[in-house]
């Protein structure tokens, strides 16, 4: 299974249809649709802290467009939290990024693809565990 | 009710509790029901056939009211509409294909592919740019 993680760039660039990376975010979604329509098992999602730090409240009428596209929350729970606060104490980053992190280290049994502005970031907060970055 | 208000109530109902079932009046055949009752005995394609159906069943409507919700932001945005290179461009980033260092092979084989098969899809162009990069290699 692959899981496609959003990071607060890919979310801007999702949530703004001027944003000059919007028409990029919207091609690996399609690839997705494409790929389940072949059967393969992939997902999108989004880190709930990625939500609050790109401003994405899902109950405003203004994400009714992208709450349609069915990119699901990851919640911080309690296991989240404590791996998302070590990786924030060691490495100084901030909270949506730590979370980022966490959701990359949770998922043991997929193929992790993180749409994000800053690769290097992404592959720090992964600790080691394997991650593709690819940057928009 | 208005297409987009359709998507909403379905996305809705996939994200609430689904902890109450139901008895349906949905007909299958029984030759399908039956397959299916095997593959789950014998094949361990899921727990059961109930699961095995509501799964199938939730991963459809997944992929259409998503397939949906981006068709109904195109027509209102076409010039947001990405190629069909530009999907196959995103799908060889999120593979880590060395295709995705290549945009403009992606750009040709999806018209060279297009020209023959006006419905195939981006991983058909990430075929054939792979076996004409094999090729000329």
């Amino acid at each position: 299974m692959r899981t496609l993680v959003l990071d607060n760039q890919a979310v801007q660039a999702l949530r703004e249809e001027h944003h000059p990376k919007h028409r990029q975010v919207l091609a690996h979604l399609a690839g997705i649709v494409g790929r389940r329509r072949r059967g393969r098992e992939v997902s999108a999602v989004v880190p709930t802290s990625v939500r609050v730090e790109a401003g994405w409240d899902r109950t405003q009428p203004e994400a009714a467009a992208i709450n349609r596209l069915r990119v699901v929350d990851h919640t911080l729970d309690a296991a989240s939290a404590n791996v998302a606060a070590a990786i924030a104490d060691e490495l100084a980053v901030s909270v949506a990024d730590a979370h980022v992190g966490a959701v990359i280290r949770s998922l043991l049994h997929d193929v992790v693809v993180v749409l994000t502005s800053d690769p290097d970031a992404i592959t720090r907060v992964a600790g080691g565990r394997p991650v593709r970055p690819v940057r928009i | 009710m208005a297409e987009l208000q359709v998507l909403d109530e379905i996305n809705r109902l996939l994200d609430a509790d689904g902890d109450t079932t139901v008895n349906t009046s949905m007909r299958l055949p029984e030759t399908l029901r039956d397959a299916a009752a095997l593959a789950v005995q014998h094949l361990g394609v899921a727990g059961s056939t109930t699961s095995l159906t509501a799964t199938a069943l939730r991963r459809a409507l997944e992929t259409a009211v998503t397939e949906a919700a981006l068709e109904a932001h195109f027509e209102q945005h076409p010039h947001m509409r990405p190629s069909l290179a530009a999907v196959a461009l995103a799908l060889a980033a999120q593979d880590g294909s060395p295709l995705a260092d290549h945009p403009e092979l992606l750009e040709r084989a999806a018209a060279q592919v297009v020209a023959r098969h006006p419905d195939a899809d981006a991983d058909d162009v990430l075929l054939w740019a792979e076996a004409q990069a094999a090729v000329h290699a």
